[in-house]
């Protein structure tokens, strides 16, 4: 992390005296848009020129609360959130008894647990006269009904512009209250960027649950896992770490409070997601030495190979680790070159297969060299945002599968829309949030599962995920007719107009 | 474990008497009698807020195009807590990630939205495809104090728009119906002259209600054979036609015992269209056939030919229900079964077990939050009209941890719920669970429904297929 220090481009150390964090926008030059060459990117990052922009034309893509902390926060096993908001703030967690329920016992989900939420349910009267006895009212009530060991308080905007105190009533009460209270300050309208959702929740984590270490756990690795992860991808990190005698911890989701606790004691913390993991990862190091490393994230081949060999440096296991690698090549690596051979024949002509997939910028710097290993060819990438905290990483991608195209867009369907139109890949990698894109003529499929998935096919990671991800692509190549058919027989979101001017980025504002 | 805690609670204030606590807070903490209690203070309630519904009801619409003035991800929220919890629904080509957004953050907190909304609503009619345009203000601008009617105002030489303050802690998502419904009434629909035979259907809320689509459907279907021109306003690609026509009809037909009730009686009062009630969308020949004769009795339909078209259409649903005869003797006859649902949803469901199928109703819980003037009405609907001797426990709760703790004092084999009861039917002793009303994750509803004649058909195929086997 060197260039950080050089260049200044994101704030150093971590402020746990303050109630929150700062925005991804002040932290780390966090931007909402940007379209070009991705050598571009990282030119005007590193003068400093990047800085979020507004648009005149905007579609709904989340927010601090609700994209990712609303929907899965309460798969936290033994304790209870509380959504300190209007009732629909709360409506994306309806799923949490179900999340990972599809997770058969046998591959090690426990049989029984019980998920908690409350919402405060704040109305009309309560913006007139404020809501900080429904809170607390909410806070004992979630004692007395669940005897939770840790409370996460979920703050909104309307609790945000209201001016509710919940650190006033958080003091107040934990003197009386068994569990932990972790406040999350992830109002809405703090910030452009959802990842300011993901630093938020860290920081109550650190500065509420961690406790001091109590003893170094040197087999323990910590792995912040967040929702685009599969069951299987778990499976296979523990599978690999297991053989060299290494434990993962997985947090947040589906963990146990005491997997929070024991964050501190673990000889280091590795990535799936860098820009996920980042605030965790870095709060962890200063406040209790744990180390970390944010790239690579395991996936592909050669991407597992180093998240392993870092691994093994932090827990002096290299020599295990490099017969690991060797025992694991052995077995996929001829899977992968067959898979690879078959991507290579598809057209004949010695030309690459495409592929085109909106990404966050984890998958945007894993997934972009797992493509050029199995024979497809990027033509671009759209990540949700983008951030100084990658810079480095970002350059050593460019070395890696060459200069490519990028588009920041923060889920913004039209414009992914577009430029799916435009560059038309052979295969579009859709999520739900692009809108109406997935309607074409040309391949199509889900760039990740989004829920707790425990079939094999769905994982990304690791060696047996590589595999399973290379073969989930070929499938996709073997039929069209359902995006054939909903191009074809349904009407499309935008008027013609849209599609036959050039700029994705149309509705940009030029001034800021 | 409460009194565990208390206890505890109690001597950590002995502890801390020394410390400076307020006596206000010292009381709350200590005695539970002297606790405010916040009813609405609540576990997983089943449904979204005030914008959810009106966000729903404008997506229900086809051709309205919803422009969100809120935070950027009240959509995105509702996408996954409305459209997927309402039967694994996409939003369509307006919904979702789709639907226009303003985006606010904090510098819109303290200058204001209305400049960033302007842009928004110019720029949403020159892009997105639609017939009628929808602004719906969230929490943020209504807090704030934007002034969204005269933004919009600026608007209504180019398109036709509305607006709808649905700030979400107005309300639940069916207040959001209503609210809609009266900005549609307010700003958009003028006198019409009435055409004879045209009625509109009221009361059917679009995802929150997550037979929707298939319930209108199966609705029109069976008055048109009446011979009326029947306007379900949702789903139909006529979707702005549809709004506009709502004062030319003859009757308003609400299928609920509240939702869409001040609809009714606002279109009563500005264009004097009578209306009826039905407690809920009916559900099989006798619910059916109630429905037709209210409706022609209301209109002064010719009642001989009524009592005709009703005896055909019994005879042959009936006719189809003698293949469920063997299966249901033999395998689940006369199993206690208990409901968690919106009130209409709940008493057809409930009506049809009880009256056609001798299904013994054990508790139903009413799960939407009905207004207390309407309870009484939903429970004579629940005993007085229901023909057994086993009388259901009606209960009014919307805490899904209250109503975890209510199921589990019975005792029925079929479980009626939502999918939040599909992980822990097995708590109450079900063997049955299937998920008739909201949310509905682990049920995709594409236009499936328990409507009509055929209605009690599909729902007993639903039911026995989850236990039947070799006989």
């Amino acid at each position: 992390m060197a260039s950080e220090d050089k260049h200044n481009l994101v704030e150093p150390g971590i402020n746990l005296n303050a109630p929150t964090c700062p925005n991804r926008e002040q932290r780390a030059h966090g931007i909402n848009v940007w379209y070009g060459q991705a050598t571009q990117l990282v030119k005007e990052a590193k003068e400093g020129k990047l800085q979020a922009k507004d648009r005149d034309f905007q579609q709904t893509s989340g927010c601090a609360l609700n994209f990712y902390l609303a929907v899965r926060l309460n798969t936290i096993r033994d304790a209870a959130v509380i959504y300190h908001a209007p009732v629909g703030c709360s409506a994306s967690s309806l799923g949490y008894r179900e999340l990972y329920r599809h997770v058969p016992v046998s591959l090690g989900r426990p049989e029984k647990y019980d998920l908690h939420w409350i919402t405060t349910n704040i109305q009309e009267n309560d913006v007139v006269y404020g809501a900080g006895n429904k809170l607390r009212y909410a806070i004992r009530e979630a004692e007395r009904r669940y005897s939770p060991k840790a409370i996460f308080i979920l703050a909104s905007c309307t609790s945000g512009v209201i001016g509710e105190d919940i650190e006033g009533a958080v003091n107040e009460l934990q003197p009386y209250i068994d569990a932990k209270i972790v406040p999350v300050h992830c109002k809405g309208v703090r910030s452009r960027l959802v990842q300011t959702g993901y630093d938020a929740f860290w920081h109550g984590v650190l500065k509420y649950l961690v406790r001091k270490p109590q003893k170094k756990q040197k087999d323990l690795i910590n792995v912040a896992s967040m929702l685009s992860y599969t069951w299987q991808d778990r499976l296979e990190i523990k599978r690999i770490l297991g053989k060299v005698g290494l434990r993962p911890n997985f947090v947040p989701e589906f963990a146990s409070v005491d997997q929070f606790e024991q964050l501190s004691e673990a000889a280091v913390t590795a990535p799936l997601c860098p820009t996920y993991t980042d605030y965790l990862s870095k709060g962890l190091e200063q406040e209790y030495g744990v180390p970390y490393f944010l790239y690579p994230s395991p996936m592909g081949i050669r991407n597992t190979d180093e998240w392993l060999r870092k691994i093994g440096e932090f827990t002096g296991k290299e020599n295990e680790v490099e017969q690991l690698i060797e025992e694991e090549h052995k077995n996929w690596q001829p899977k992968i070159d067959a898979l690879r051979e078959q991507f290579l024949k598809i057209k004949g002509n010695g030309e690459k297969i495409t592929v085109l997939g909106s990404l966050g910028q984890g998958r945007l710097l894993a997934q972009l060299p797992f493509f050029d290993e199995i024979g497809l060819d990027s033509p671009a990438a759209m990540s949700q945002d983008f951030d100084n905290l990658i810079l480095d990483e970002v350059e050593e991608l460019i070395n890696t599968v060459g200069d490519f195209k990028i588009l920041v867009n923060t889920f913004q369907a039209a414009e992914q829309a577009h430029i799916t139109r435009q560059l038309d890949p052979d295969i579009a990698l859709t999520c739900p949030f692009q809108g109406g894109s997935y309607k074409r003529e040309k391949g199509l499929t889900r760039i990740h599962s989004l829920r707790a998935d425990a079939l094999p096919r769905s994982a990304q990671s690791g060696y047996a995920g590589a595999v399973a991800c290379a073969t989930f692509l070929l499938q996709s190549l073997h039929s069209k007719s359902f995006q054939k058919t909903m191009l074809s027989k349904t009407q499309d979101s935008y008027k013609d107009w849209w599609y036959k001017q050039p700029n994705p980025l149309h509705y940009l504002k030029k001034e800021v | 474990m409460a009194a565990k805690t208390a206890a505890k609670t109690a001597a950590n204030i002995e502890e801390n008497a020394a410390a400076n606590i307020p006596d206000n807070i010292r009381n709350n903490i200590v005695s539970k009698t002297e606790e405010v209690i916040f009813p609405e203070v609540m576990e997983a309630p089943r449904y979204s807020c005030a914008l959810a519904g009106a966000y729903s009801t404008a997506i229900g619409i086809y051709g309205a195009v919803p422009i969100l003035h809120s935070g950027l991800g009240c959509g995105i929220g509702q996408l996954f807590g409305q459209f997927y919890a309402g039967g694994q629904n996409a939003g369509g080509p307006q919904g979702g990630t789709s639907t226009p957004c303003s985006g606010l953050v904090e510098e819109h907190v303290i200058f204001g939205g209305e400049d960033k909304l302007r842009r928004l609503i110019k720029s949403s009619i020159e892009l997105m495809q639609g017939d009628i345009y929808t602004v719906l203000s969230g929490c943020v601008p209504s807090l704030t104090g934007d002034d969204v009617e005269s933004v919009v105002k600026e608007f209504r030489n180019e398109a036709p728009i509305i607006y709808v303050k649905s700030a979400g802690f107005l309300g639940n998502s069916y207040e959001g119906y209503e609210l809609f419904f009266e900005a549609v009434i307010e700003q958009l629909l003028i006198k019409r002259p009435i055409q004879k035979g045209l009625v509109n259907i009221f009361g059917v809320v679009p995802y929150q209600h997550i037979w929707w689509k298939g319930n209108l459907k199966a609705v029109k279907e069976v008055l048109q054979k009446l011979g009326l021109n029947v306007n379900i306003i949702f789903t139909e690609f006529e979707g702005l036609q549809n709004l506009i026509k709502i004062p030319a009809a003859e009757l308003n037909i609400v299928l609920s015992p509240w939702n869409g009730q001040r609809a009714a009686k606002k279109l009563q009062e500005k264009f004097g269209t009578p209306f009826i009630t039905l407690p809920g969308v009916p559900v099989g020949p006798k619910q059916t056939s109630r429905l037709l004769r209210d409706v022609s009795a209301a209109l002064h339909l010719p009642a001989e030919s009524v009592e005709d078209l009703i005896a055909r259409e019994e005879r042959s649903s009936y006719r189809f229900e003698e293949y469920l005869g063997d299966v249901m003797i033999l395998a689940f006859p006369q199993p206690y079964f208990s409901v968690v649902a919106d009130s209409g949803t709940a008493i057809g469901i409930t009506q049809f077990l009880a009256n056609e199928v001798g299904y013994l109703p054990d508790k139903v819980v009413i799960a939407d939050g009905a207004p207390e003037e309407v309870r009484d009405q939903i429970v004579r609907e629940l005993t007085d009209n229901v023909e057994c001797v086993i009388k259901p426990e009606v209960i009014f709760e919307e805490d899904s941890h209250r109503i975890r703790e209510n199921l589990k004092r019975g005792n029925s084999l079929v479980l009626l719920a939502s999918s939040l009861e599909n992980p822990i039917a097995s708590e109450f002793g079900a063997v049955i669970h299937i998920t008739i009303s909201f949310p509905s994750f682990d049920r995709l509803i594409l236009d499936h429904n328990y409507a009509g004649y055929r209605g009690g058909l599909a729902l007993m195929e639903d039911i026995v297929s989850k236990y039947c086997g070799p006989l």
